[in-house]
């Protein structure tokens, strides 16, 4: 809200320098979000709450500095020059739809020479920012300002059978706006008419046939209340918002119609038009002000301070409230009209805390009451994972939600998109439904300026529609390319390869007591052929791993391999862990042996592995690969695999010679 | 007799010089082969040979075929593991003979975590200190508990300060983690004291400080006897612990739908403090706002069952974006998701 300081001496004696001004302003809750000196006035730029529509005049600001300030607000008489002529004679005001018109009232003045605003009234108008138009026109502005409250004004000439009928519009009905542009009207859209048509769209705009022109010399001045919710639905309809829309769906005071009226009928008589008698105001269902109880106590409760009974109603009262003592500690508190945000207990007591100062409230710690711990251990898992992840040298990355239909399309997750209705762009109108997409935009981000060794993680959702119901699946995704490690003077930095993240997934597992786990050879839309592997947990497959399709990294025009996972951590975490045992470290010494195979290429490590787990051979407590390799020692077609055995017994030490005869069981195997 | 312990002697003389000419991994190899191998190793075809003499001598022969088994053992095993020093002594002695020390030490790689969720762990480190838990909740949210649980009603032009992506009429991207807090209140009785981080989304055009998505965390606090003087105290104590003990803070009047009384908090400005007039950061006013925060509202406890005459509460939230801007002085929020390793990776060293 723009407010002019010289426009709001109009109401208070302000004699303060700028600097405390702003600063009184700010913690009254009325924050001055930029301000700038113009000639002798100074325009603040004021945050206003979507709750205070009282606020968005002068008026209302003054309002609440006087009370900062514990002044008065100064008043302002509109005198009126008359004419015999009574408004009955001239308007005939009908409200059709009292609902969504409470109150409308109306005056007419005739005889107005339509033109240029005298000094004074084009200085206010311009100190808000609008540019003069005609003195009818400026004085319909000047009101909305200093009061908040939006008024109308039409050439009485151009209401058809001098009728004002407040109702809904008809189908097929259209009104050319002020703005020279058609408004296709619909039902439920609230209309100001006459007897043949729409004149105004009420509450939002005039039309460009009533408005007051050169020619116009008797206007009859609108001003009104509208439902607040009638006024928004037809302003985000028509796409049309306006000062008086802006107002009118925030609310406005009931009880102010024909002030409005009477003020901007005092300033058109002042500018030489002449006043009909009387005012046509068509209220059907007068509301009562309402009232609310104000405890002393809760004022102490809910603010944590014992607080003056006198200032809780000396403030009110500078507000606008009455505060009557109902008995001891208890007021009656009736809330003017203006003030449509107040109705409960807890809003008087804001009132009385914003001009207590919210600076002056003591700062202390709640106690602590002890609380239920949490079952969800998700939080611990992914923090789990997420170290796991750092361990093993990937960076941890965060993109967004949003995906591009076309990018979508490519990797072919098989999921139903969700789409947003009003995206931001079309380029991020789907939400992802998978976290690679956002990974391999890294990869060449980052190639791009030079890493030559990219490795990353990210941990979040993957949103998509199932059976009609919409999901969000926890996932993680990793993505490694290129060379692993910084380069170094001992050691030589080599390329990353499957392995580095199907370790990943394996220390991922093994850490967090997901075992046993396996992999099985498995197409997926993301893998080459024979690159793609599905890790099955609890005879479940929670998720993928493999060599990027080819045609996938040419679309990111990425040259080198990048080796990829998914992972569902929300049907992972679904599953238990085996539960923690506690095993007695063996005592005794163990026995390694290695052996090597010479074995047919087709020969699968898996095989071999369950051949041996098979054998269930005793006091075999590990065994692993430590060496493979081919060349022109070895037969082409074959490859050599030396396998390290680990034998202990539990409670003794093994003899060579036993060790010795389960081998040789290991071997003929 | 003598024929036998010389044919010790003969085996391991012929060890020892096959172990002087072992070069690399294959060739000790060979000579493991050769002399442990089960089947045809020279130890094992003495072990043969012993089990031919008689029962005296093949106890005192045993004792030392054994010790000879021992000795190989062990040799093979030094050897292995002399390598890597052979290795690389072998390119360092190259011009001096002696190891250069002032070469620098074996790095590993660790990856690092992205700077949003490492300052996000801060922010919770900080409440759990306070007996806060941290509760998350669905990203896709219906209206109701994005809104109208929060005191939005349907039409309500407060809606607009929360410029919301729809995907039905219904559902929608949360524009506050707010739901829930709505959410825990609906499962658990006071007392309750919860931070809620998450992803929030707004249909905002991205510039250097707005992004359609970005990171939040609210908190709420639900018991008897809860007051604004509560409220002030632990938002006092939190910004003091992440900021620094001495930061300037102010507590000035505003609006949220579901507090009331509400507030926003300024810190004083991190980079100017209120000295440059013309400072980007805070545009000369000396203040940040930094959270907005306030009493939950007696209508959003009775959304939720909770009796407001009984109960009382507060309720806060920050960006952890802008708060991360403010206490690194980042410039541009859009750094936070190109996700530059050159960015990311700086923050390890925090």
């Amino acid at each position: 809200m723009i407010i002019s300081l010289n426009w709001l001496k109009d109401y208070i004696e302000i004699d303060l320098s700028l600097p405390v001004l702003i600063e009184k302003l700010n913690m009254i809750g009325l924050m001055v979000e930029d301000w700038e000196e113009k000639g002798s006035d100074v325009i603040l730029d004021i945050e206003t709450y979507a709750n205070r529509p009282d606020t968005l005049g002068h008026l209302g600001v003054a309002r609440e500095l006087a009370t900062a300030l514990e002044l008065g607000i100064k008043e302002r008489k509109w005198p009126l020059t008359e004419i015999e002529q009574k408004i009955s004679d001239l308007a005939d005001v009908r409200i059709w739809d009292d609902e969504l018109c409470p109150r409308y009232s109306g005056m007419v003045i005739k005889g107005i020479q339509v033109g240029p605003s005298p000094e004074w009234l084009r200085k206010r108008i311009e100190a808000v920012g609008l540019k003069p138009i005609n003195n009818v026109v400026d004085v319909t502005n000047y009101v909305l300002f200093a009061t908040a409250h939006p008024i109308h004004a039409f050439d009485l000439a151009k209401i058809s059978g001098r009728k004002i009928i407040i109702r809904k519009a008809k189908d097929a009905e259209v009104l050319r706006s002020l703005e020279d542009s058609d408004i296709s009207l619909t039902p439920e859209m609230l209309v100001i008419a006459d007897e043949k048509k729409p004149i105004a769209l009420a509450g939002i705009i005039g039309g460009e046939e009533s408005s007051v022109k050169e020619s116009t010399q008797d206007v009859f001045i609108e001003s009104a209340c509208f439902d607040p919710v009638s006024i928004r639905k037809t302003s985000k309809k028509t796409g049309i918002s306006t000062d008086a829309s802006y107002r009118f769906e925030r609310g406005a005071d009931i009880s102010f119609p024909p002030q409005a009226a009477l003020m901007a009928a005092s300033l058109l008589t002042q500018l030489g038009g002449k006043a009909a008698k009387g005012i046509a105001d068509v209220y059907p269902k007068p509301k009562k002000e309402k009232t609310v109880v104000l405890r002393h106590h809760r004022i102490s409760d809910l603010l944590g301070l014992e607080l003056d009974g006198e200032f809780a109603e000396r403030t009110l009262a500078s507000l606008g409230f009455q505060a009557e003592v109902q008995q001891k500690g208890v007021w009656q508190v009736k809330i003017p009209q203006f003030r449509v945000d107040v109705e409960r207990e807890a809003d008087l007591i804001e009132e009385i805390a914003r001009f207590y100062g919210y600076d002056k409230i003591p700062a202390s710690l709640p106690p602590l009451r002890a609380l239920e711990l949490p079952v969800d251990q998700k939080r611990e898992r992914i923090n789990k994972f997420r170290q796991l992840l750092f361990c093993n040298g990937f960076d941890e990355v965060l993109n967004f939600s949003f995906s591009d239909p076309e990018k979508e399309a490519r990797l072919q997750t098989g999921q139903k998109a969700i789409e947003i209705r009003n995206p931001v762009s079309s380029k991020a109108s789907l939400l992802r439904t998978t976290l690679l997409g956002g990974l391999l935009e890294n990869i060449v981000w980052n190639k791009n300026r030079g890493a030559e060794g990219i490795h990353l993680f990210e941990i979040g959702n993957a949103y998509f529609w199932q059976n009609e119901t919409n999901r969000e699946q926890l996932t993680l995704a990793l993505a490694t390319t290129g060379l692993v490690g910084p380069v170094q003077w001992h050691r030589k930095s080599e390329d990353t390869d499957f392995f580095r993240i199907k370790g990943a997934l394996e220390s991922l597992m093994t850490y967090s007591r997901y075992e046993p786990f396996s992999f099985k050879e498995k197409d997926h839309a993301f893998f080459e052929q024979e690159y793609s592997l599905a890790m099955i947990f609890k005879e479940e497959t929670v998720g993928y791993c493999g060599l990027l399709k080819k045609n996938l990294l040419d679309s990111y025009s990425l040259k080198e391999p990048v080796w990829a996972a998914e992972l569902n951590l929300a049907l992972l975490f679904e599953k238990q862990p085996y539960s923690f045992e506690f095993t007695p470290v063996d005592r005794f010494p163990s026995i390694t042996r290695d052996v090597s195979f010479i074995s047919s290429r087709s020969v699968l490590y898996q095989d071999i592995k369950e051949v041996v787990e098979k054998l269930a051979i005793p006091g075999l407590m590990e065994f692993d690969p430590h060496d493979r390799f081919s060349g022109s020692s070895i037969p082409s077609g074959k490859i050599s695999l030396s396998l390290r055995f680990v034998f202990r017994h539990p409670q003794r030490t093994l003899l060579a010679k036993e060790v010795d005869t389960l081998q040789e069981k290991i071997i003929n195997a | 007799m003598k024929d036998f312990k010389s044919k010790i002697e003969e085996h391991k003389k012929r060890f020892e010089k096959a172990l002087s000419g072992v070069k690399d991994e294959k060739s000790l190899q060979e000579v493991r082969n050769a002399f442990m191998s089960r089947k045809r190793g020279e130890l094992k075809l003495l072990f043969e040979e012993l089990k031919t003499l008689k029962p005296e001598e093949k106890a005192a022969f045993g004792q030392m075929v054994n010790d000879l088994k021992i000795h190989i053992q062990e040799k093979i095993r030094v050897r292995g593991e002399l390598k890597v020093i052979k290795k690389e002594s072998a390119a360092l002695k190259a011009s001096s003979g002696k190891i250069d020390l002032t070469l620098p030490g074996q790095k590993e790689y660790w990856g690092s975590p992205h700077p949003i969720l490492l300052f996000q762990q801060e922010i919770e480190n900080i409440f759990m200190a306070m007996g806060y838990f941290i509760e998350d909740g669905p990203e896709i949210e219906t209206d109701y508990y994005n809104f109208e649980a929060l005191n939005f009603p349907p039409y309500h032009p407060a809606r607009d300060d929360w410029d919301t992506l729809y995907i039905t009429d219904d559902l929608l991207l949360r524009t506050h983690t707010s739901p829930v807090q709505i959410r825990a209140m609906e499962k658990r009785k006071p007392p309750i004291r919860i931070i809620t981080p998450g992803k929030v989304y707004r249909r905002e055009t991205p510039d250097p400080t707005h992004l359609p998505m970005f990171y939040q965390v609210e908190g709420l606090v639900v018991d008897e006897g809860i007051t604004f003087a509560h409220l002030k105290g632990t938002l006092e104590h939190f910004l003091k612990t992440l900021f620094y003990e001495k930061i300037k803070i102010r507590f000035r009047p505003s609006f949220f739908p579901f507090t009331e009384p509400s507030a926003e908090i300024d810190i004083e400005c991190t980079v100017c403090a209120g000295k440059n007039e013309e400072c980007r950061v805070c545009g000369g006013s000396g203040w940040i706002e930094i959270l907005g925060s306030g009493m939950v509202d007696p209508q959003v406890l009775k959304n939720v069952n909770i009796d407001p005459e009984k109960y009382s509460g507060f309720a806060f939230g920050l960006g952890i974006d802008r708060t991360a801007m403010s206490a690194f002085q980042i410039p541009d929020m859009r750094f936070f998701y190109e996700n530059d390793l050159r960015f990311i990776r700086q923050f390890t060293l925090k």
